[in-house]
């Protein structure tokens, strides 16, 4: 099971050399996001998408290329959009909170945080059309 | 328990307040209670990386999902709109975005102006040396001057527009409508021994940099230096009074699980728009068998939850949009004051929110085909991260005694006390408010350059403004306190949170419901110096 969800992740979110992620199947996306387990899905998710090599491709879903493991994972959302939904939900949230990927994000600092984010200084002349135009509240006299 | 003189149930932002207000009086014995327990800054979600997570758990502004502690079940499967809270020490401000406009004049007379809702028994101006000194003890960044507001007196330095900030702030003049910076409850200097904001993003989980004005860094260490006493893990199951119709005191399921009666001279209710009642409610007693005050059947009824719309767009630039204090960057009330022409009264606050982060980019947009899978992924996630603003359009919600909540006899807390039932629907003058916002929300992120790619109302999950339900007027009949937070029916029973609201206004309620705990508590003092 470890090596079809290894390629299963590799598949959704490959690492990019051009941006610096790395690949999905680097993390560890075992970890809980609610107090469900995540151990039966990710078996759930093994086991479908391997059948669906199987019966499409007469072929292990590891053994596939990426392309057509793309086309397993589609082909096996249609089947259960439920569970795949659920699993590529998790993975994401997974991929976009480990401090590997974050770092390689324009995220700015990243936690823990010693320092934060500077941010400009702000010209309020910017405003200078809205004092223009004159209080917009409504005055009420008792 | 010992005997005190003033009992406070809830530590939330009114709570806060009272203590504070009511322990300058030395010689008063104040003890509050609170079922929630204490969060640690220091193990705030945003300490961790993974700080996006906690949202599904311990960090949720859903009770049902957080299901912490404190927490009680909540039927809101029927309303459109779910309940959002946080019982804890702090109570909903440690979660909160801090936002901290101020109501306007007109909200205290919608019906004399407009012919809707109910006019407050005061006015805007009787209120203002308390939005005054509440801005004072919480910190709130701003600038003064705004034409949508009577004069402010002194505000911190406002917080950062940010590159996505100032691109929407032109599209505001561009359209010639109405925009300032945020009122933020946000330190942008040192304020009050706490830090200022370092403009990391995530106020929502919590602050661990003690920037963001949570009560449990600014209302609470003073109250607690001028002697209140806080028992956290405490649930207030219901409310004691005599012969008479006077309060004694409260009975009280303690952490380990003993019921005990904590006698007081003046109980004090702070637990917010829907926990207030449900303890009234819950409170039955043969003088009042359908929950204490609930005599005329107003308790729980004319619950305001203002609707909200939501509408976002990406640029093709980045503008680093996740970035800074996320709920507080800039707001308009363009369209805030009724206008005969529109087909609604009343009307809305356009609060722009930073851009989302990057686990919620990810699958808010994967969710709404926005963002593949597989080889083009990160190419499209870089153009979507960093590149998105919101607008939340905050619409007035007028109070229909239809709109209620009441207890639930099939559900129960940890303690035995009932949970409660949801009864809510959106008005039609609410839903062309919100049509009407979201079209303006198009507007301005189209003249900003940005392609609007959601745009829906109402929000099912920002039911955090609880308003109304124990409402203040001066026929008992028709509400549940007298103006200056007193129960109608009961001499020493005080409500001072946002459920004694008369209407809602159309802005976030914090900065309202502590300048009226303020004023409640400065009358209160009154009483009890008569009372002795």
């Amino acid at each position: 099971m470890t090596d079809i969800i290894h390629a299963f992740l590799d598949t959704i979110l490959p690492s990019d050399q051009t941006l610096g992620v790395p690949s999905g199947a680097s993390l560890d996306i075992t970890r809980p996001t609610s107090r469900d387990g995540i151990e039966q899905r990710l078996a759930d998710v093994a086991t479908l998408i391997d059948q669906t090599a199987h019966d499409l491709l007469e072929s292990d879903f590891v053994t596939l290329s990426s392309e057509d493991r793309l086309k397993i994972i589609e082909k096996a959302k249609r089947k259960d959009m439920r569970l795949m939904t659920a699993m590529i939900i998790h993975c994401l949230r997974h991929y976009y909170t480990d401090p590997r990927v974050l770092r390689c994000l324009p995220a700015g600092a990243v936690p823990p945080f010693p320092v934060g984010n500077q941010m400009a200084e702000d010209d309020w002349s910017i405003l200078e059309p809205v004092y223009q135009r004159g209080p917009v509240y409504r005055e009420v006299t008792p | 328990m010992e005997p005190v003189d003033v009992v406070i149930v809830g530590s939330g932002a009114s709570g806060a307040a009272a203590a504070w207000s009511l322990s300058r009086n030395p010689s008063l014995k104040i003890l509050c209670l609170e079922q929630g327990e204490r969060t640690d800054p220091a193990n705030y979600p945003t300490t961790t990386a993974a700080w996006e997570l906690s949202r599904l758990g311990d960090a949720s502004s859903n009770p049902q999902q957080r299901n912490g502690p404190g927490d009680y079940p909540i039927d809101d499967s029927t309303s459109p709109i779910s309940i959002a809270n946080f019982n804890g020490f702090g109570g909903s401000t440690i979660l909160y975005s801090g936002h901290f406009p101020r109501m306007h004049p007109s909200d205290f007379a919608t019906h004399t102006l407009d012919g809707v809702g109910d006019d407050w028994p005061f006015t805007y101006a009787d209120l203002e040396p308390y939005f005054t000194l509440n801005e004072k003890m919480m910190g709130v960044a701003g600038l003064v001057g705004d034409p949508a507001y009577p004069e402010y007196d002194a505000l911190l330095p406002p917080v950062p527009l940010g590159p996505m900030g100032r691109r929407v702030a032109e599209a505001f003049n561009t359209l010639g409508w109405h925009w300032w910076p945020s009122y933020s409850a946000v330190n942008t200097r040192s304020h009050g021994g706490r830090a200022p904001c370092i403009n990391l993003g995530p106020c929502n989980t919590g602050c661990s940099q003690g920037a963001k004005a949570s009560v449990d860094v600014t209302y609470w260490p003073s109250a607690l230096q001028q002697g209140v006493t806080v028992l956290t893990g405490h649930t207030v199951q219901t409310i004691e009074h005599d012969a008479d119709k006077r309060v004694s005191g409260v009975h009280v399921v303690t952490p380990d699980g003993n019921r005990v009666f904590q006698p007081a001279r003046i109980v004090v209710l702070a637990c917010g728009g829907v926990g207030t009642p449900r303890l009234l409610l819950n409170s039955k007693s043969p003088a009042f068998p359908d929950g204490l005050l609930n005599d005329h059947d107003q308790v729980g009824r004319n619950l305001m939850l203002h609707p909200l719309a939501f509408t976002e767009a990406v640029f093709d630039e980045d503008l680093q949009s996740s970035l800074g204090p996320h709920g507080c960057c800039i707001l308009s009330q363009e369209f805030y004051e009724t206008d005969t022409t529109r087909d609604f009264k009343r009307g809305y606050t356009m609060q722009i929110l930073r851009g989302a982060p990057p686990a919620e980019t990810a699958v808010s947009a994967y969710m709404s085909r926005r963002l593949p899978i597989g080889p083009d992924h990160h190419p499209a996630f870089s153009k979507l991260f960093n590149h998105t603003a919101g607008i939340a359009v905050i619409t007035e919600d007028l109070p229909e005694p239809e709109n209620r909540i009441e207890l639930d006899p099939e559900t129960q807390d940890a303690t035995g006390m009932p949970g409660i039932k949801v009864h809510y629907r959106v008005s039609e003058n609410t839903k062309k408010m919100l049509a009407h916002g979201i079209d303006k929300s198009r507007q301005v992120l189209e003249a900003a350059g940005g392609k609007v790619t959601t745009a829906f109302a109402p929000v099912r999950h920002t039911g955090w403004h609880l308003m109304g339900t124990t409402r203040m007027g001066t026929d008992p009949r028709k509400s549940v306190v007298k103006p200056n937070g007193q129960a109608h029916a009961i001499d020493n029973l005080f409500i001072v949170d946002s459920s004694i609201f008369t209407t809602s206004g159309a802005v976030n309620p914090v900065a309202t419901a502590q300048a009226l705990t303020l004023k409640i508590c400065d009358n209160l003092q009154d009483y009890l110096r008569q009372a002795s």
